[in-house]
């Protein structure tokens, strides 16, 4: 190494990003950092960290998202417990109270913004605000994406790609309409308020607990890891009894049947994994496996013969990784890829 | 020409960086000294990459790593304490998924809160206009009433801090950012 120590290259590297990412950057500039970048392997290597470090500061705007004043929020924002992050409510409170008209939202945030103590007092009144109203908010993922979102009350919402639902929070209980997709919900304990999750012909009725509803075209499953829930039809009606669901259990709904499976909570728990980006799959058929790798990607897998949709596949997957996937299904299967940008093929050869 | 293998680079080798410290760490009295190791061990990764791409490349730069430190002990001619112990590199391969804050799921945002949140006050600050209110450099400058020179500055700072928080992870101790931040710290102090 002798083209100088680490820090110092280190040092060199983050300058030349820190230069382009302002506005002076010339073409000479960029002529210099490609000769500096071609000068030594250790140069690029170091610039190549810094640069991909930096592009993940991008990802910082889903921390943003709902943070409304100027500057960063305070350290620790993102790591206080829900109950005690009184922005977090403040957030929440503005997402949702502020009418269409933006006259009055800037007011708020004008409230807002003043002195930290200030925000205190108003936090205290939108607080009790809050107890005595509903408040509503629509939370939607695009493709591809996963997010989770604090609800106001201390319970978190975690979507699934593609997913959509509307939150209704008011006194005597907590109601979310899952519109589409899936959705994971952490429910803060409110025996006083139960959390009720609308969809179509099913309600889940849980005060805290944990426990996922995925409604798809005709089908709806509910997937409980912790504490019971309630499943009733929609309008309470009495010719469908309700069932309680403990932790382990996995419900499917198809129509007017429910068939309800017990299994280890470790094993349920596995079919949300997809919050931390796996999929996982036991036993499964190809057809239900691609099925599930298409709910997050735009480039969708089709099952050409019926064959191949038979297979049984197991393991754990990225879905963000449908190359590996199908990598690994030719190499172990006898199943023949034929990928282009728009889609991939799978069929028996 | 060099795209793809940039590319490469990013996806299968940076993301390692934390199980790579902690198994240099077994070897290294300090950080900063495994901070270079890391540094020797990209390069040659690097180089080698360019001539023929390795088909595992974990595997690949956990091997790097190992001959590198084998290299550096018979050259120390000192008894060295068991440079690799009961550290195999294959106990740090066992996590076959790639590390989860790759993934984009909740994990990773809160790892990013995490290293976001360990920056010091100004580079934070200058980090967040920039990133997520999206301000130019230009316009970071006038909002906190200092140079653009020094937004510059910052921004440099941040990106390496960045860094060292999300690559290394938990393997980069609170010591060392701390040192680095004053020594940091004094020359920005201007």
């Amino acid at each position: 190494m002798n083209a100088g120590t680490r820090t110092e290259i280190e040092q060199r590297a983050a300058q030349w990003l820190a230069q382009r990412d302002g506005e002076a950057w010339s073409d000479a500039d960029e002529a210099a950092l490609q000769a500096w970048l071609a000068a030594d392997v250790a140069h690029r290597v170091a610039f190549l960290r810094l640069e991909a470090a930096w592009q993940q500061g991008e990802r910082l705007q889903a921390l943003g998202a709902g943070w409304k004043h100027s500057g960063p929020p305070p350290r620790g924002h993102w790591q206080a417990p829900p109950e005690t992050r009184r922005e977090q409510l403040l957030q929440a409170l503005e997402r949702t109270q502020a009418p269409p008209s933006g006259v009055r939202r800037s007011r708020m945030t004008r409230v807002l913004a003043v002195a930290a103590m200030l925000v205190c007092i108003v936090s205290a009144g939108l607080g009790w605000h809050a107890y005595t109203r509903v408040d509503s908010v629509s939370l939607s993922t695009r493709l591809g994406a996963i997010e989770t979102q604090s609800l106001g009350d201390g319970s978190q919402a975690t979507l699934a790609s593609d997913s959509a639902l509307d939150v209704h929070l008011s006194r005597r209980e907590r109601r979310v309409e899952l519109l589409r997709g899936e959705a994971i919900f952490d429910v803060a304990k409110d025996p006083g308020r139960p959390f009720v999750v609308d969809a179509g012909a099913r309600q889940i009725v849980a005060v805290g607990t944990r426990f996922s509803v995925r409604r798809d075209a005709g089908e709806l499953r509910v997937v409980v890891t912790e504490g019971t829930v309630r499943l009733q039809s929609a309008d309470g009606a009495a010719d469908q009894p309700s069932s309680l669901l403990p932790a382990g259990s996995v419900a499917r709904i198809e129509g007017g049947n429910e068939l309800v499976r017990s299994m280890a909570v470790a094993d349920a728990e596995q079919l949300l994994e997809w919050r931390d980006g796996l999929l996982f799959f036991h036993n499964t058929s190809l057809r239900d496996a691609v099925a599930e790798f298409n709910r997050y990607n735009t480039r969708k897998i089709v099952v050409a013969d019926a064959r191949a949709a038979e297979l049984r596949v197991g393991g754990h997957f990225r879905w963000d990784n449908v190359d590996a996937f199908v990598r690994l299904l030719e190499r172990g299967f006898p199943v023949r890829a034929e990928i282009d940008d728009q889609r991939i093929v799978l069929r028996s050869p | 020409m060099h795209r793809a293998l940039d590319r490469w680079f990013t996806d299968e080798i940076l993301v390692h960086e934390e199980a790579l410290l902690r198994y240099l760490r077994q070897a290294c009295p300090t950080l900063e000294e495994a901070h270079d190791l890391r540094q020797d061990i990209y390069t040659r990764v690097y180089e080698a990459a360019g001539n023929a791409l390795p088909t595992q490349p974990k595997a690949f730069l956990f091997a790097t790593a190992r001959n590198l430190l084998a290299d550096r002990a018979r050259r120390a001619k000192v008894v060295s304490i068991e440079p690799m112990g009961d550290f195999e590199p294959s106990l740090v391969l066992i996590d076959d998924v790639s590390p989860e804050r790759w993934c984009g799921g909740r994990q990773a945002l809160k790892h990013l809160a995490e290293a976001f949140d360990r920056l010091p006050d100004r580079c934070r600050e200058v980090v967040w206009l920039r990133r997520v209110e999206e301000l130019s450099q230009k316009d970071v400058a006038a909002r906190l009433g200092i140079t653009e020179k020094t937004v510059e500055k910052h921004i440099a700072k941040g990106m390496r801090l960045l860094a060292d928080h999300w690559f290394g992870g938990h393997a980069s101790a609170e010591k060392h950012t701390a040192v680095r931040d004053q020594r940091d710290e004094r020359r920005h102090a201007d």
